[in-house]
């Protein structure tokens, strides 16, 4: 149930509503926009049937929201969420500006990370991602360097200023990775790991939320609640592709989610086309389709070297493949009324 | 130059504040515990009169006075909103676990 209050409503009248819909044992949530405050309801509605709260002052209209997820609704705010990254100001994902995280699938070494993060910096990304735990598929597979990796990453943050995203898999990381990290992502087969999901609700960290391998976009939405069910607002939604019976690409983008999450939540949409496509060569037009369906930005992989990468170097863009990109993506950038971010024109940067 | 004599100044300041927040956190401490202690003192005095210890309408008063303090304050009124609902689920818990110890 949300409740839209009368514009001028004043803070004493606010209070009243909210007291008597939590008398009730509901909670409530305030979302106050530019010209209209809004109410949600969190709990069982059934018991507001007995409330009359159209009678109370500064009420103007009182709606049930027939969805199972409430605070990520698109209705239970007064406009679009930003959140925010990293420590002075940071980076805003969300707003006019598209966002654009880049980096390596694993951090391998320092001197390839500060080497990708100066050079993804130039060419406009406003975040580095770096994996130092990996989900791999084979328990053989590389395992990502750990703490050190943390460590290395906090080390290029405080040399370049780009907020660090990284991976957290196990509730048991949670409280390490948050002393680096300036957001933990959820990777996709943890979408609906929701001890993990409880787990960084309690933190004071953004979440990057990956959308699972056949998560539908209703379970994705509900992955997102259950974070924001224990305190935590700041969730970015992240669609990265499904499973489909397609065998020539990784996993298929789902485009359709991104208008689809954009009108249900209030939440910022990313995309990934990097696990998307599973190929480099298919980065660059993925991009540009989920830019023009009005994802709010991208998380990309690059790798000064994809050949020797320990982890996903199919899908990894070189350093001068991103600059193309980030330089290509202009015109789409433009033509959905947004703001990127890009690199300087060649000449000037050498000047 | 003066930024040598001013970086020692700065810090000398930076730890008088933070002994100062510690103070506030250790006075924070106490006066919760002292807040758990009584509700667990109301809750008793609930259980003799035959009331019961949830309150709803009770907490819900609480929060909103808090809410209001808070502006009053100068503070973010719905962070504070926030701490009290925990607050109050605290002080629930030790009322609940009470009972459950006199089974």
């Amino acid at each position: 149930m949300i409740v839209v209050t009368r514009s001028g409503v004043s803070d004493a009248e606010i209070d009243r509503i909210r007291e008597r819909i939590e008398q009730l044992g509901l909670r409530t949530h305030i979302s106050r926009g530019e010209h209209r405050t809004i109410i949600g309801c969190i709990g069982d509605e059934a018991l507001l049937a007995e409330a009359s709260l159209l009678t109370l002052p500064g009420v103007e209209s009182v709606t049930p929201v027939m969805k199972p997820y409430k605070l990520a609704a698109r209705e239970f705010v007064a406009e679009p969420s930003l959140v925010r990254v990293g420590a002075h100001g940071g980076a805003v994902v969300g707003g006019n500006r598209l966002s654009v995280i880049a980096g390596p699938c694993s951090v391998e070494g320092r001197e390839m990370l500060r080497e990708t993060a100066v050079s993804v910096k130039a060419s406009g990304a406003g975040m580095l991602r770096g994996g130092a735990y990996k989900p791999r598929s084979s328990p053989y597979a590389f395992q990502g360097l750990g703490v050190a990796a943390l460590e290395m990453l906090a080390a290029v943050r405080a040399e370049t200023g780009l907020p660090i995203v990284t991976e957290v898999m196990d509730t048991r990381q949670v409280e390490e990775i948050s002393g680096y990290a300036d957001m933990l992502q959820i990777g996709a087969r943890n979408m609906q790991n929701f001890s993990l999901l409880s787990e960084v609700g309690s933190v004071q960290r953004p979440v990057l939320l990956k959308r699972g391998l056949s998560g539908t976009i209703k379970e994705l939405l509900m992955a997102a609640e259950y974070i924001m069910a224990r305190g935590n607002r700041d969730v970015i939604l992240c669609e990265r592709g499904i499973r489909t019976y397609e065998t020539m690409t990784r996993n298929t983008l789902d485009i359709a989610a991104i208008p689809v999450l954009k009108r249900e939540t209030h939440l910022p949409v990313i995309v990934d086309p990097s696990h998307a496509g599973g190929r480099a060569d298919l980065v660059a037009p993925l991009s540009f389709a989920a830019i023009a369906a009005g994802a709010d930005g991208l998380i990309v992989e690059v790798h000064p070297c994809p050949s020797d990468a320990l982890s996903d170097g199919d899908q990894s863009l070189t350093l001068t493949a991103f600059e193309a990109l980030m330089r290509d993506l202009q015109p789409f950038a433009k033509a959905v009324g947004r703001e990127l971010s890009g690199p300087a024109p060649s000449g000037i940067a050498a000047a | 130059m003066t930024g040598d004599k001013q970086w020692p100044d700065a810090l000398a300041e930076l730890a008088r504040i933070r002994d100062e927040i510690e103070g506030i956190d250790r006075a924070l401490i106490e006066l919760v515990a002292k807040r758990v202690e009584l509700a667990r003192q109301v809750g008793a005095v609930k259980r003799t009169a035959g009331l019961p210890v949830l309150d709803p309408p009770r907490e819900a008063a609480v929060v909103r006075r808090a809410g209001a303090l808070a502006r009053e304050a100068g503070i973010d009124d719905d962070e504070v909103r926030y701490l009290f609902w925990h607050l109050i689920g605290l002080s629930r818990r030790a009322q609940l676990q009470e009972r459950d110890a006199r089974g």
